[in-house]
């Protein structure tokens, strides 16, 4: 019987054609790829590399970096200021109770298909972004919404007292919609991670509730909670969708920022334009980067 | 000689009881900021008529002459991108086990961009590259949408990628090639009769997260101008007021319904797969 | 009284029993080692002693305390676990120190403990490492010193080499007990592993569906099992039922052939149903006339297994595995060739059915 390894590119070559041949360039094996390579290149890189490009591009058509040092310009870093306050605040509140969320549901004490039901939902929850899910604030919290109308009924005019949906407090409310899930479904595997005997052997070791937690159950799952929350930042920061839905397009965001520039040039300078969608690129590019280096870091302490 | 078990188990469950009130009071009120919302929505979608609580704003939104196209169009469009992206992801991902395996952390470089590349960013550079000369891709509403799945099908790479690549790990590719190998079969007998059978619920998976995604996309569909759902339930919240409550039950439902047959299949294919690990 | 005392112990989970009536006294110093399948209840026994599960019924004495009901991390018993339970956050030396830390010791008097421990299981090299970059052998060393740290009364292992490959478990075995010997620890051993609770333990407390079915040293657990059941998961062994021919001369046959047995069967009648165990390391091929036990048998087949050639061997109508030590000069048998075999009459374990 011929050995039948493939591990190298003669076995395609030798199946199909009967004789052995020498290796050589396997084209064929590229012909799989090739498609993959092809999409992502023209409607995924290539634009993108194209806005990098122009974002050096100056009014005149010659290279420079005015568009970069235009970025300090208030509008935009209104803009940013914003995004970066509402991700930030979405990832580090979706974080804590997502993390709470989870760990109720998996050693919390709950009957175990409870945990069933918020995976699902949680599922669910954080693929609903967009307008619906604007919408369904609306109803609730809008100025005509159903709790508005319940706290009206209690003698309390929430909008009369501040509160706005379509304000920084609004829209981190609705974004924690999709936030929080995010958090359980991803830190969920993590807590499944924590062995019962590293509990055990800690408490065989004279060690409290507290102090296994504060020393190892805790310490084991940072970088699972970070990366976790640095994602939720990530998600936060270049969601449109459902803020557009909510505001029209007019709130100072990032994203909104840049939908108004492809409509309208808002900013009545392409170049800068571009250096905005770039800034959002890089800053998303940082996130990631950090979330799988922790997540690197997890996977080798829980296995 | 026997102890009181009683004393025990008080002293050993009085700290678990006060923890289960907590745990109970935590997934209450968070219960409560995820349902009220859904409460609230489905409630107003009841009010279509005066006084009455029915389903008149669901008779209504279908019997919108924008509705059905918008969606229609919307489904159309996510098949497409489903199609196409399993076409290109299961041959890369299969590609990328066996045969390349120093391309792997190319493509699993590609697959993560969707998730640098904020979608408004994205569309921005399609629209800036294709729709002006030389590249004029985007000069009918038709070469548009076409351009418009060729987008989604790059969105969906990451998760297509993921399913298919943990479907391929979970049934040891390699092994199975070899085995179909050694009996005789050809490449094209092996796809179809030995990998593809074996990955039907990763296929599956990636396929319906896809939809749920493309299904109510807004941002990209919105500034390339296509009448999809996305954008008709972006006008319809500003020009009915009963309607829009309707539509975002309906777009809860079906994105219950992808995630719920993922859950089913899923929960069914890891019994089959830990089944076949404890042997 | 003894320096732990396992008393009367047991455990139900629901309408399960687990551990029926456990009782066993262990000696300050002694190895004991917990043997049985799995299921056995051998693991919720040592777990009651660690504190982890609490008994339905009975009494756990330590030095003459009561700690049936004492919470784990109350207890001074140092436990190590099949799959090692390093924390993967600390280093080797932060895990051996855990168990001092946690309970306030002050940093030099940790330091000095851990530069101790990691001197006795001989990992100076290591102690900065995360467990991820030790072997399976290292990690549970590391666990060892981990759980001896905190000078435990007691020293629990639970199947501590089932997770490692064959020659690391041997060498980790023999480690275990002379680490155990020196420092004149008392150690309860968990194992599935008859080779090795019978090579490393004082005592052996053989388990089988929680119940105690035989206690004793490797040596009476071996060369006299009292129930079919020790018999038969300690050592390889030949079953035969045997009918008793005369009490008074301890006389049984199997299917017709004779056989003497130094088991006393005064109290059984001619013509009891019993069951006789022979190890094979017992047969031997009959060289001189005057032995006792000299009966005809019909080879069948011979396995070459290294240091040990085992004969299979037909007597009357039972199938006998008969082993002899392998060397070079071996003149063995052809199959279908009729020999005559022969054990002593200690060989002849009579056994109730």
């Amino acid at each position: 019987m011929k050995p039948n390894s493939s591990t190298n590119s003669q076995s395609v070559n030798s199946t199909v054609g009967g004789a052995k041949r020498p290796p050589r360039i396997p084209i064929g094996h590229w012909l799989g790829v090739l498609p993959f390579f092809v999409f992502s290149g023209l409607f995924l890189i290539g634009p993108t590399l194209n806005l990098a490009y122009r974002s050096f591009e100056g009014l005149d058509g010659g290279l420079t970096l005015n568009n970069y040092r235009q970025l300090a310009s208030d509008t935009v870093m209104n803009a940013y200021g914003m995004s970066i306050k509402i991700s930030l605040t979405t990832a580090i509140l979706g974080g804590l109770i997502g993390f709470l969320v989870a760990w109720v549901v998996s050693m919390g004490g709950l009957p175990p298909r409870f945990r069933l039901i918020t995976s699902t939902f949680s599922g669910v929850a954080a693929n609903f972004a967009g307008v619906p899910l604007a919408s369904a604030f609306v109803f609730t919290l809008g100025r005509v919404g159903l709790v508005t109308a319940l706290f009206k009924a209690f003698g309390i005019n929430l909008y009369k007292s501040g509160f706005s949906l379509y304000s920084f407090l609004g829209l981190t409310l609705v974004y924690l919609y999709f936030q929080i899930p995010l958090m359980v479904l991803t830190i969920l595997p993590a807590l499944d991670g924590l062995k019962r005997e590293w509990r055990e052997a800690a408490e065989n070791l004279g060690a409290t509730q507290i102090q296994y937690w504060r020393y190892v159950a805790l310490p084991v799952l940072t970088p699972s909670i970070l990366g976790t929350m640095i994602l939720l930042f990530g998600n936060a920061f270049g969601a449109h969708a459902t803020a557009y839905a909510l505001t029209g397009g007019l709130f100072d965001l990032a994203t909104l920022l840049i939908g108004r520039q492809i409509s309208g040039d808002v900013l009545h300078n392409p170049g800068l334009g571009y250096a905005v969608a770039m800034g959002m690129v890089i800053i998303m590019a940082f996130s990631i980067l950090i979330y799988s280096v922790l997540q690197r870091r997890s996977e080798r302490w829980l296995k | 000689m026997t102890t009181s078990p009683a004393s025990a188990t008080v002293t050993v469950k009085r700290p678990v009881v006060r923890n289960r009130l907590v745990s109970w009071l935590i997934f209450g009120v968070v219960s409560l900021y995820f349902l009220i919302p859904l409460a609230a929505t489905f409630y107003w979608s009841l009010r279509g008529m005066k006084d009455v609580l029915g389903f008149e704003a669901y008779r209504k939104l279908f019997a919108d002459t924008n509705f059905l196209p918008a969606f229609s169009q919307s489904i159309v469009n996510a098949v497409a991108t489903i199609f196409l992206s399993l076409l290109i992801v299961v041959p890369t991902a299969y590609w990328v086990t066996l045969r390349l395996p120093k391309l792997r952390p190319v493509v699993e470089f590609i697959t993560l961009l969707p998730f640098v590349i904020p979608a408004v960013v994205l569309v921005f550079g399609i629209i800036r590259l294709y729709s002006a000369p030389p590249l004029l891709f985007t000069a009918t509403y038709n070469s548009s949408r076409i351009v418009l799945i060729f987008v989604y099908v790059c969105l969906s790479f990451p998760y297509m990628f993921r399913s298919v690549d943990n479907g391929l790990r979970a049934i040891d590719v390699r092994t199975l090639t070899e085995a179909a190998q050694s009996l005789g079969a050809n490449w094209g007998t092996i796809l179809f009769r030995v990998i593809f059978p074996n990955l039907r619920v990763a296929l599956l998976s990636g396929a319906l997260l896809t939809f749920a995604i493309v299904i109510g996309e807004l941002t990209i569909a919105l500034y390339m101008a296509q009448h999809t759902l996305g954008p008709y339930m972006s006008d319809l919240t500003r020009s009915k007021v009963y309607e829009p409550s309707a539509m975002a039950i309906v777009a809860f439902a079906i994105t219950w319904a992808a995630m719920g047959i993922i859950d089913f299949v899923g929960r069914g294919a890891t019994r089959h797969v830990q089944m076949v690990e404890a042997d | 009284m003894s320096y732990l005392s396992i008393s009367h112990v047991t455990k139900q989970f629901g309408d399960t029993v687990v551990v029926d009536d456990f009782n066993l006294d262990i000696e300050k110093g002694e190895f004991v080692s917990f043997l049985g399948p799995s299921g056995c209840g051998k693991t919720t026994t040592l777990r009651m002693v660690a504190g982890f599960e609490i008994p339905t019924a009975g009494k756990i004495l330590l030095d003459g305390a009561d700690i049936t009901d004492k919470a784990p991390n109350q207890r001074n018993v140092g436990m190590i676990f099949q799959s090692y339970a390093l924390f993967p956050n600390m280093t080797v030396a932060q895990n051996i120190g855990f168990g001092l830390s946690v309970r306030k010791e002050s940093k030099e008097m940790v330091a000095q403990r851990v530069d101790e421990m990691i001197s006795l299981i001989n990992l100076e090299k290591h102690a900065l490492k995360y467990p991820y970059q030790l072997s399976g052998g290292q990690q549970q060393r590391v666990s060892l010193a981990r759980a001896l740290a905190i000078h435990p009364q007691v020293l629990l292992l639970d199947e501590p080499l089932s997770a490692l490959d064959a020659k690391i478990r041997v060498s980790l075995r023999a480690e275990i007990r002379a680490i155990q010997k020196k420092l004149g620890i008392t150690a309860i051993f968990v194992t599935h592993d008859q080779e090795e609770a019978l090579s490393i333990s004082d005592r052996i407390v053989v388990m089988n569906s929680g119940l105690m079915e035989q206690v004793g040293t490797p040596f009476e657990i071996y060369n006299f099992p009292t129930t079919v059941f020790s018999a038969n998961f300690v050592g390889s062994l030949n079953n035969a039922s045997a009918e008793v021919v005369d009490p008074a001369l301890s006389l049984i046959s199997i299917d017709g052939v004779q056989f003497e047995s130094a088991v006393d069967l005064k109290e059984r009648k001619k013509g009891d149903k019993v069951r006789v165990a022979i190890r094979p390391e017992r047969l031997s091929f009959a060289s001189e006339q005057k032995k006792a036990n000299v009966v005809d048998s019909i080879i069948e087949n011979i396995t070459f297994l290294g240091s040990v050639v085992r004969i299979r061997v037909k007597i009357g109508n039972t199938k006998f595995n008969m082993d002899t030590f392998n060397n070079p000069f071996l003149d063995l048998p052809k199959i279908g060739a009729v020999e005559q075999v022969t054990c002593s009459r200690e060989a002849v374990l009579v056994l109730d059915e």
